[in-house]
Parts: C-alpha cells; sequence; structure tokens
C-alpha cells in the first residue's frame, strides 16, 4: 500500500505538469474506464443478491404459486429454527474445520518443499499445477471412481498393504462421506496453496537464514521467527478463502455424495439447493442463500480486519 | 542448511517427493489407465493398474459417437447415447464461453485495474471493495435470481448468458491480481509517455499493456480455466446441447451409473487436456503472475 | 504496433465467436413443432420411434430433450418455472402428477381429448389410479409396471433350497446360509440411493408386503403407529445390515443392484419387474436364464404397482387446435393404440426392453406374450400385477417432496443414527406440516 503512494504523488505530478491537456477527459477516464467493470458486476453479482432477499420474504412455494403472501421475516425464522438447517450448519462447520486444516497444512508443508532445489522438486513444481487444473467437478468424478466401494482403487491399495482388513464402503458410510469431500478438496485446492505459500517464501531473503544459523538456531526456530511471519499473511488470506469455499461447497456434494448418507453431507449450500429444487420452496430456498451470503461476507469482513491489522504490524 | 548431504536426510527427502507425486499425478494415471479398459474389466478385483486388454474403442465410440465393433453387440447401457456422447458439441461450447469470457474479462479487467493501481479519484475504495467483495457471495446465493433474469431476457440456454456471468465472477479475481501486477511496474515509462502527450488509455494501450503481457497472459490463464470449470451456473442456465458445456455433460454421465463407466472416464480424459495443457502451456506466466501478486 | 495488432485480433476474435453463437437462420418448409422431454432411458430406440412417427405425420416435427432420470423431476420443475421453457409433452410418474398438476403445469388429457376417457377403460385399474387427478386423467402410460422381488435360482440351489423366501424372516434365514458358504458376500442389494426415484417403491411394496398401510383413506399417516408394518421394514432392512447379508453401498445404489445380479455376486433384488429381462438377457448377463420373479415376500405378497406416462403441458392448448392436434397425435401414436391399432411404440418398448405396459388388449397379443416369455415366467407376472400390484398410498400434491424427504430419514434409520419408531415420526410431522400448507 506504500508504494502505491508513491505512484500517486508521482502521477499527480505528471498530471500537473501535462495540465495543457482538458481537465475534464482527466475527470471522466477513472470512471469510464472502471464502468464497465462496475455494471457487470453489478448486474450479476449485487442485484441478484437483493433480488433473492426479496424472493425471501414472500411465501412462494413453486406448486403454490397462487399462494403469495409477504411473510416477512417467516421464512428465515423457520429455516433457522428448524432442526435440519442447524444440523447442516453444524456439518458445514466441522467441514469447513477440516479443509482449512487439511488444506493449509498441505500448502505449507508442501510450500517448505518445493521451495528447496533439486530435479524432483523442480518436477513437482509443474506437477503440482495439474490437481488445480482440472476442474473442481472433474476432481470429483476421479476421486468418486477412487473411493467406489466395490472396485475402487483405494480399497485395493489398502486390503493390499493390510491396513484394513476387507472393503469399506466410503461413500455410503457417514462418518466416512463427509472426509471423502475433505480429500477431494484437499487434492483440488491444496495445490494452489502450496504455490501461493511458494510464491511467499520465494522472496524471503537468504541471509535471514544464514543468520539465524549463525546465531545457532535450528530448523523448527528458523520457521517459527523467519518463515513463518513472512507465511502469515498468505496463510491469512487461505483462511478467509477456505473457510468461504467450504460454507459454498456444492459440486463436490453434487458429483460424490448427493448429499448423503441421509444428510450426513447435507451442508448449507447444498441444504438451500433441495430446499428450491426438492421442496420446491423458494421463499425458503432464497432465505438460506441469502444467509449464506451474509455467513460468507461477514466472515470475510472479520477476517479482512484481521488481515490488515496484520499488515500494520509487520 | 549445512545438513545437506546426509543420506539418510536425502533419502526421506526424497520419499516424501515421490508419495507426493504419487498422491497429486496417482489419481489422474489411474483415470487414464481405466479409460483404456472396458467395463467388464474395471469390475474386477483387484483393479487392474496396467490394463491387461488396453483398447481405444472407448475414445473411439465418444469422438467419433459411432458404436465400434465391441459396442455394437452390447446394449450400452441404454443411457450411453445420451449425454456421453454429447462431448464434442460440450467441447465446442465450453471453448466458445471460455474464449469469449477471457477477451471480454481481459478488457474489462484491465482497464479498471491500471486505473486503481495509478489513478486517485472520488469513489476509488469503495467501487474497488466493491467488486472485490462480489466475489465472495457464493454462486447459490444467486443462482436462482439470476436463472430468472437470464430467463426474463430470453437468453436461456444461449453462450451469452454464461458469457455474462462468467465475466462477473472471474473478473474480481484478475482485477485484483492485474491491479498488484500493474502496481509492481515501474511508472518511469508510463510517465514519459504521458509527459508526451499521451492520454491515461493511450498509456496503458501502446506501453503498459505490452509491458505487462505476462501478467496479462496469467489473467488470461486464470479466466479461461474459470470459465472452462464452472459447473453451477451451467448448470442452472443451460438446457440443452445448444450452450450445456463440458462440466454439464460429465457429471451428467458421471453420476448416471447406466452409462458406461469406462466411456464416462474416457470422456473425462479428453476434456481434461485441453485445461491440463493449459496450465502447463501457460505455467511460467502463472507462477510468476503467483510470485509477484504473493511475495512482496 | 503490437497494441493496435493485439486490438484488431481482439476484435476478430469477438467478430468470430460472434459467428457462432448468433443463431443460423431455419431452413425447411413450416412444421408445426412439439417438444417432447424424456428421462434418459434407451434415448436411441425413442429417437426411431420419433423418426417413424413423423414419416407417419410429416407435418408435426418432434423436437427431443433427455434429463438425467436422478435429477428429471428437479431439472423438469425448473423448467416449468422459468416459464418459457416448459416443454409441450413428456414424460411423467404417478411421483409427481398431482404436484405438477396442483401447480397447473399439465392439463387433464380429457378435457382436450374426450375419447381419452373410452381408452382409460382399456388400462389397468393401478395405472389409472396413478395418472388420476381429481377425478381427472392426465396422461396416457408409457410404461406400468409392479415392482418384482428377483431371485437367483441357480445360487439358491447351490445353497440347498429349492423355493424362493415367502416371509421377510426367510428371506433373511437363507441370505444368512449363503453368506455362511461363502457362496456370495452380500446376497441382498437394492438401489437405495437419495437421487433413485425408484427406491420409496421398494420400500413401499415392503410395507404392502406384510398388509400394511401408509395413509388411512382421509390422507392420515398410519404408519407412525406402533408396530406397524413400516417399523417393521426399516427394522428389517437395519437387522440385514447389522447381519451382514444387505449391501451396504445400497445406499449409494441406484442400477448398481441390477448389476451386481447380474455380475452373479448377489442373489436377491427388489425392482420394477422389467429388470428381469435385463437379467436374463445373454448379451448383457453371465447368468442369464438363472433369475426368476417371485411373489413379494410377507404375508400378503402385495406390491407397488406404478405407472410412467405421457402428460402435456398448459403451454399447448395455448398454442391452439393444430397443436393440440399434433399433440394428439403424439400422445396416441406413443401412449396409445395409434392410428393403426397396433400400439406401435408400446410395443416396441415391450419386445425390446421387456417394460411392462398397462394396455390391458396387449396381454393377449401373440408377439408380446412370446418375447416375454423368453424372459419371465408370464402368467405369474400377470398374477402379480394383476392381484397384487396397489397404486402408491398418498398420491397428494406434497408426495413427491414428502418422498424426497423420506428418503434421508430412511437413510438414516438404516445407518442406526436413528430409531424406526423416531423415523416414522418424523416422517408424519413432515407430512403434516406439508398437508397443512
Amino acid at each position: 500500500m506504500a508504494r502505491l503512494h508513491e505512484h500517486g504523488t508521482m502521477t499527480e505530478l505528471a498530471l500537473g505538469r501535462a495540465a495543457a491537456r482538458p481537465r475534464r477527459r482527466a475527470h471522466v477516464y477513472p470512471y469510464l474506464s472502471i464502468l464497465p467493470a462496475l455494471l457487470v458486476v453489478g448486474l450479476i453479482s449485487i442485484y441478484p443478491l437483493l433480488f433473492a432477499l426479496d424472493l425471501s420474504l414472500y411465501r412462494n412455494v413453486l406448486t403454490e404459486p397462487l399462494d403469495h403472501p409477504f411473510v416477512g421475516l417467516r421464512n428465515f425464522t423457520e429455516a433457522f429454527g428448524s432442526y435440519y438447517f442447524l444440523r447442516s450448519l453444524q456439518t458445514t462447520v466441522k467441514f469447513t474445520a477440516l479443509i482449512i486444516f487439511g488444506t493449509i497444512t498441505f500448502g505449507v508443508l508442501v510450500g517448505l518443499y518445493l521451495n528447496r532445489a533439486g530435479r524432483l522438486a523442480g518436477f513437482l513444481r509443474v506437477a503440482i499445477l495439474l490437481p488445480w487444473a482440472i476442474p473442481t467437478v472433474m476432481a470429483a468424478i476421479i476421486w468418486r471412481w477412487i473411493f467406489n466401494g466395490n472396485y475402487g482403487i483405494l480399497n485395493a491399495l489398502l486390503v493390499q498393504v493390510g491396513i484394513i482388513p476387507e472393503y469399506i464402503s466410503w461413500l455410503a458410510n457417514p462418518y466416512l462421506a463427509p472426509l471423502t469431500l475433505v480429500v477431494t478438496h484437499v487434492w483440488k485446492w491444496g495445490p494452489l496453496a502450496a504455490i501461493m505459500c511458494l510464491a511467499t517464501l520465494q522472496v524471503i531473503p537468504r541471509d535471514l537464514y544464514e543468520a539465524t544459523h549463525i546465531d545457532g538456531g535450528g530448523g523448527w526456530t528458523t520457521f517459527r521467527f523467519i518463515t513463518l511471519p513472512f507465511l502469515r499473511p498468505t496463510i491469512l488470506l487461505l483462511l478467509i478463502l477456505e473457510t468461504i469455499a467450504g460454507f459454498v461447497t456444492f459440486d463436490l456434494i453434487y458429483v460424490l455424495t448427493g448429499g448423503g448418507p441421509g444428510d450426513a453431507t447435507t451442508m448449507l449450500a447444498w441444504f438451500a439447493y433441495a430446499e428450491i429444487f426438492r421442496f420446491l420452496n423458494l421463499g425458503k430456498g432464497a432465505a438460506m442463500a441469502f444467509v449464506i451470503a451474509a455467513l460468507t461476507l461477514g466472515m470475510a469482513l472479520i477476517y479482512v480486519r484481521l488481515l490488515r491489522s496484520e499488515e500494520y504490524t509487520t | 542448511m549445512t545438513a545437506r548431504s546426509t543420506l539418510p536426510l536425502q533419502a526421506a527427502t526424497l520419499g516424501v517427493g515421490i508419495i507426493l507425486a504419487l498422491f497429486l499425478l496417482g489419481p489422474i494415471l489411474w483415470m487414464v489407465s481405466s479409460s483404456f479398459q472396458f467395463d467388464s474389466d474395471l469390475f474386477t478385483v483387484p483393479p487392474q493398474l496396467i490394463p491387461r486388454q488396453p483398447t481405444l474403442d472407448n475414445y473411439r465410440y465418444i469422438l467419433t459417437r459411432e458404436a465400434p465393433a465391441s459396442y455394437s453387440g452390447q446394449i450400452t447401457g441404454r443411457r450411453a447415447s445420451g449425454e456421453a456422447l454429447s462431448l464434442v458439441p460440450a467441447l465446442k461450447n465450453s471453448f466458445i464461453v471460455a474464449t469469449v469470457v477471457t477477451l471480454f474479462n481481459l478488457l474489462f479487467s484491465t482497464l479498471a485495474a491500471y486505473t486503481y493501481a495509478r489513478l486517485r479519484f472520488r469513489g476509488r475504495d469503495l467501487t474497488y471493495a466493491f467488486i472485490l467483495t462480489s466475489r465472495l457471495i457464493p454462486a447459490i446465493s444467486v443462482a436462482i435470481p439470476i436463472s430468472v433474469l437470464i430467463t426474463r431476457l430470453k437468453l436461456l440456454d444461449t453462450h451469452w448468458a454464461l458469457i455474462t456471468v462468467y465475466v462477473a465472477f472471474t473478473l474480481p479475481f484478475t482485477m485484483w491480481f492485474l491491479m498488484k501486477y500493474f502496481a509492481f511496474l515501474p511508472p518511469e515509462i508510463e510517465e514519459a509517455a504521458l509527459i508526451d502527450g499521451c492520454t491515461r488509455f493511450g498509456a496503458l494501450r501502446r506501453v503498459v499493456a505490452p509491458m505487462a503481457a505476462p501478467g496479462l497472459a496469467a489473467a488470461a490463464a486464470f479466466a479461461f480455466m474459470g470459465a472452462y470449470s464452472e459447473f453451477l451456473f451451467a448448470l442452472f442456465l443451460t438446457r440443452t446441447m445448444a450452450a450445456k458445456t463440458v462440466p454439464v455433460i460429465l457429471v451428467a454421465t458421471a453420476i448416471n451409473h447406466d452409462v458406461s463407466f469406462a466411456l464416462s472416464f474416457a470422456a473425462l480424459i479428453v476434456a481434461m487436456i485441453p485445461a491440463m495443457a493449459f496450465a502447463l502451456i501457460f505455467r511460467s506466466y502463472i507462477t510468476r503472475g503467483f510470485v509477484s501478486a504473493f511475495g512482496r | 504496433m503490437r497494441g493496435k495488432g493485439l486490438a484488431l485480433f481482439a476484435v476478430a476474435a469477438l467478430m468470430a465467436s460472434l459467428l457462432f453463437v448468433l443463431p443460423g437462420a431455419s431452413a425447411g418448409p413450416t412444421r408445426l413443432t412439439v417438444s417432447f422431454t424424456v428421462w434418459t432411458f434407451a434415448v436411441d430406440l425413442i429417437k426411431e420411434n420419433i423418426r417413424r412417427f413423423e414419416q407417419r405425420y410429416p407435418n408435426v416435427e418432434i423436437k427431443l430433450n433427455d434429463h438425467n432420470w436422478g435429477q428429471y423431476n428437479d431439472t423438469v420443475v425448473s423448467r416449468f418455472v422459468g416459464g418459457s421453457d416448459a416443454p409441450d409433452v413428456l414424460y411423467s410418474s404417478d411421483h409427481w402428477l398431482q404436484q405438477w398438476a396442483a401447480a397447473g403445469w399439465i392439463v387433464p388429457l380429457e378435457d382436450h381429448f374426450p375419447q381419452v376417457k373410452e381408452m382409460a377403460k382399456s388400462f389397468a385399474p393401478y395405472a389409472v389410479d396413478g395418472m388420476t387427478y381429481k377425478g381427472k386423467i392426465y396422461g396416457l402410460p408409457y410404461y406400468a409396471d409392479p415392482m418384482g422381488f428377483f431371485y437367483n435360482e441357480a445360487i439358491l440351489k447351490k445353497a440347498g433350497f429349492t423355493l424362493p423366501p415367502a416371509t421377510w424372516e426367510e428371506l433373511l434365514a437363507q441370505s444368512k446360509v449363503i453368506k455362511e458358504k461363502g457362496l456370495v458376500k452380500y446376497p441382498i442389494g437394492f438401489g437405495f440411493s437419495l437421487q433413485e426415484p425408484f427406491s420409496i417403491e421398494v420400500f413401499i411394496s415392503m410395507v404392502y408386503s406384510r398388509g400394511g398401510d401408509l395413509f388411512d383413506k382421509d390422507g392420515n399417516p398410519v404408519f407412525d403407529r406402533p408396530g406397524s408394518a413400516t417399523i417393521k421394514s426399516i427394522q428389517w432392512v437395519r437387522d440385514a445390515l447389522k447381519a451382514g447379508v444387505l449391501n451396504p453401498e445400497s445406499l449409494s445404489w441406484d442400477v448398481q443392484a441390477g448389476a451386481a445380479m447380474r455380475a452373479a455376486t448377489q442373489v436377491y433384488s427388489i425392482s420394477r419387474a422389467s429388470a428381469l429381462w435385463a437379467f436374463n438377457d445373454p448379451r448383457q448377463s453371465k447368468e442369464a436364464g438363472n433369475f426368476k420373479i417371485a411373489l413379494m415376500p410377507g404375508s400378503t405378497h402385495q406390491t407397488v404397482g406404478f405407472v410412467r406416462f405421457y402428460a402435456m403441458s398448459s403451454q399447448v392448448p395455448k398454442r391452439g387446435k393444430e397443436a393440440l392436434d399434433a399433440a394428439w397425435a403424439f400422445l396416441n401414436y406413443f401412449g396409445g393404440p395409434g392410428p393403426d391399432n397396433s400400439y406401435p411404440v408400446v410395443r416396441k418398448w415391450a419386445t425390446d426392453f421387456g417394460l411392462g405396459f398397462a394396455q390391458m388388449p396387449l396381454f393377449r397379443d401373440t408377439e408380446i406374450l412370446l418375447s416375454f416369455g423368453k424372459w419371465v415366467d408370464v402368467p405369474l407376472l400377470q398374477r402379480i400385477g394383476q392381484r397384487y400390484s396397489k397404486v402408491k398410498q398418498g398420491l397428494t400434491p406434497q408426495f413427491a417432496q414428502w418422498d424426497v424427504f423420506t428418503r434421508t430419514e430412511l437413510h438414516k434409520a438404516y445407518l442406526e443414527q436413528q430409531t424406526p419408531e423416531q423415523t416414522v415420526k418424523n416422517m408424519a410431522a413432515k407430512w403434516n406440516e406439508l398437508r397443512r400448507k
């Protein structure tokens, strides 16, 4: 942010010298240049959100289009009060905690690993792009086949190595099904975290490491006092991204588990989808969708505050 | 790092690397192997890591849409003629949409990012925050209103519906990314152009954009990948093969167990190749882009 | 200069892409278009049927659209709600008839085609029940069948049994013996996936076969009474899972239960009666000829009879008499006797895929009887269809939503996350909640 201020003043200088140019154009240009972006984003992101709010204030069951009274916040209270909503919130929180832990750990550890020179590290730095490049639904299809209870390769490997006595039904087990979602998520998004951490690590000056060595510090001290402070902003950013990702997960559920077995993987976004498409309650579904947006925005705001305060202290 | 050359450490490092490589690439390789087998081979216990009777027929069926000899006798899952064989039209749709999205995205985000990077004006911080925050709105929250909007505009099941939505959703990230990139570039060269009487836009067009070509390439890669991979909106906004994209087709075949598994795997591999090739080709731009965005 | 070149390229690419995107000029003589939406099953045969129909009626063009069976209702509902994209004619099921009819998305056929009332007299009673809402008939049958209990006779004999089980306890006992003898790991498997519309029909068959009911004639739940057949059925599934004779993967299966039967890794299943055609087809099944249908185990042996049918949306009457005429020609050709009284499409489904039918005259058709005889005991199948098949109770506008809710609740019961008593309590509560609205 400090650098930007520098540019600002220099730009102003430059502009000042070219004051012979008509002032009007200089004033209008910024607004014109951001207008397309603003329009598109506003039309597709903000306006529909307000529309969703509007939908949620009415009773709106798709099979009864004529019964359409204004119900205020009743859809919200019904949704929040329902045991099923709370359960899906619980499942979402548990899942989000797991992916935060999994992705960030993977990202940091693999970033550290890739930061060293070497043939394998070089090869891996290319390989790490592949899971990120594969669309989420395709990753889900791949892992669905791996987790297959009757013919999946994971079962075969685990039995071969002797870890489990017989094939496990991963996707039909209420405790394992959420874990399959976590594994697939980490496989798909962990590499991005690793790339981000790697990029951050690569700008740490080498002499800092050498300094700690001379002072007699070991691996852990180096990590704690040199590496971690540099990584902290990236980790915080990952925290934001993964929290939001956890709350909006939909693609993975659609392909891997369909919300099941039972309601073991019925998380918030899936719950909202089911409310609209299965129970045809557009009012309640829109209320839930709006709540999800509010939650993610709220959490992001909190994190951003944290990130901002981080920047001021470093 | 004086412990560079102890053998156990080297071996451990290599071991970790191999496990990592297996974790990252194993699933893809396993899917490739599966795509060269028939269903009857896939449904064996234990699975065949290297196909004992490899076959190209799955790919042939997917790409030519005509049943090769090995499939003609079978009742090909009674549903193979459904979505699995629509991969080629889906690829066409995906490519058209992703390309147009990338073009518009580059146009809009370059314009906006440059302004945010260099200029001060009233409402700068507010509009910037507005655009970035929109990225945080979950797709599910706006999917229904958007599909109603699209239907009313009579754009349902068209490329433009997807293009508009995807531009809106990929824009915040590319704009943020390009903003950082432009902020990184030294301003002297463009200031020289400005002093020579160039407008801001002219400076952007003639001086900054060419300089920022690697950053633009990375942004283009992100936009393309984002548009190619998107599923939820494609599911809601498309109805027929006129607009259905690759993720929708693949998911429809994958969760429909009556479709031959082997065919859906072959379709998956064919669809994955462009994405992976893209990432590999643009690899250096992408990684450089991340460094400039995160390495401060 | 680079900048200009870039700009030119961008413009060129944009224009090129627009060429793809803008619609081409339509060519050819003007025909009346009827859009037809189906779920994905043997789409090749559907297209062939359409071809022959269009040859017969050259002034009508049928546009075909297919959606996944598991998501069919979800997808079609979103199209109806969207408004401009509703199909003209489409597949429907007795699960969803009431929901669609109450919302006004489909129209009673007899309002526009009075000949339907006469035609309905030749349909099986459970099929007519399934296509009727508020006393009016909304469709012509595409596919009607009872839910059948199947077993692999060869493996049964190997285990030392001569007859299929007559009660659920016997089924459990036989399965345990088969498992102990090491013949098969999981003798029983069902399609209980959350996305499988058939799953509720399997479950209700279990309830019916014990002589149980779901609702009384006023539509009040009776399945939550203590000791009900529903509670017993849930308990049976839990016992079967605990005993290790029911494949736990069933909770994520739809058609895989059939695949397991055909691969001889399973001995018993419940599915639509026509599944037996695939089991006994040597092109698809390793054990063709070994599979038999039996009466549903349980004291009364009753089972669910379902009907999938052709419905017409409210769009068609709005388009005028020509559209209605075209639609009737289509409906008659596909779901009725057709212009030559030969039931052209129903016949094709029966002979090519063993799909059951509700059109009773066909029960005496020699071509069909011969073709059915190749894979099933025809008199037994007819007896099941005529004497033991009941339509699903609770077919009301809220059934479809209650169905989806119930699937999740049943899973939780099977997975021992809640008791059967709690499960039926939740199911009843949901039913009453939906009814009140």
